[in-house]
């Protein structure tokens, strides 16, 4: 039992500590950076899952392998992003982009 | 009793989150890209801790991939890359803080309160477990995988689409 706890608690920091840099900075990579992170939190949680609770259950690990393509894309179309950014204001900070508000 | 699985387990995870919290609190950006890195080279030494070898050795090779083409991408955008400047690029310091701390401590005590039930003592060896992940994929669980395929596609349209210079379409 305390491995998984303790697979789930460090997976609970890791993702406090994302959540922390994905409200708290103002740069777009920086803030993808903290989604990275709480998802990184969500593969371990996954992964205990499945090694702790249910280890015949592989869609557990079909679960991380989403997770995966996920965090795959979400730099992709962020980059894609600050890319744009980059070009029409010159800056990637979320500061100065008021104007993307909906 | 300490298992060396449960060892194994602390210093990998102490790594994760060590490395975690120094993407925040560095002022260069190549260290802040390098600390995420570690922290996620970290997340996957704990997958080969719990036994599933193959999501270990994924993660541990795409995240070296993103990571290294994330830290080119934040000297290119970054006016001050190496944070010799010292720039702050924070906000809402606090709110952000409480988020965060209450988030941790709202996750542990529902894991702590929860009754997990027996734990699994008995799993599939690696050979078995890539056999066995295959079948899922082929079988069970193949729209997801397609879903998964077609989703990555789509991204790397929308991506370029994005990423295209606005100057250059409109001049056509």
């Amino acid at each position: 039992m305390e491995l998984l706890i303790t697979a789930l608690i460090i997976a609970a920091v890791l993702f406090g500590i994302g959540l922390y840099g994905a409200l708290s900075q103002t740069n777009l990579v920086m803030i993808m950076m903290g989604i990275e992170l709480m998802l990184g939190a969500a593969m371990i949680n996954l992964v205990a899952f499945w090694r702790y609770l249910h280890p015949e259950a592989f869609s557990l690990q079909m679960f991380v392998l989403v997770a995966m393509t996920v965090m795959a894309l979400e730099g992709a179309v962020g980059f894609a992003i600050a890319t744009q950014r980059f070009r029409t204001s010159g800056t990637v900070e979320m500061e100065e982009s008021a104007e993307l508000k909906g | 009793m300490i298992s060396i699985q449960l060892i194994f387990l602390i210093i990998f995870g102490l790594a994760a989150i060590w490395f975690g919290w120094r993407v925040f609190m560095t002022s260069s950006m190549v260290r802040s890209a390098l600390s995420l890195l570690a922290s996620m080279v970290a997340i996957g030494a704990l997958f080969l801790v719990m036994e599933a070898e193959f999501l270990g050795v994924l993660q541990i090779m795409m995240m070296g991939t993103e990571m290294s083409i994330m830290a080119i991408f934040m000297m290119m955008y970054m006016m001050d890359p190496g944070g010799l400047g010292n720039m702050d690029m924070s906000h809402q310091k606090n709110i952000s803080i409480a988020a965060g701390v209450i988030v941790t401590v709202l996750i542990i005590g529902a894991a702590l309160a929860t009754d997990w039930g027996t734990i699994a003592t008995q799993f599939p060896g690696p050979h078995e477990q890539n056999r066995l992940l295959g079948m899922e994929i082929l079988k069970r669980s193949m729209m997801i995988f397609e879903t998964a395929g077609v989703t990555i596609l789509t991204g790397m349209i929308a991506s370029i689409a994005v990423a295209l210079s606005i100057k250059k379409s409109m001049e056509k």
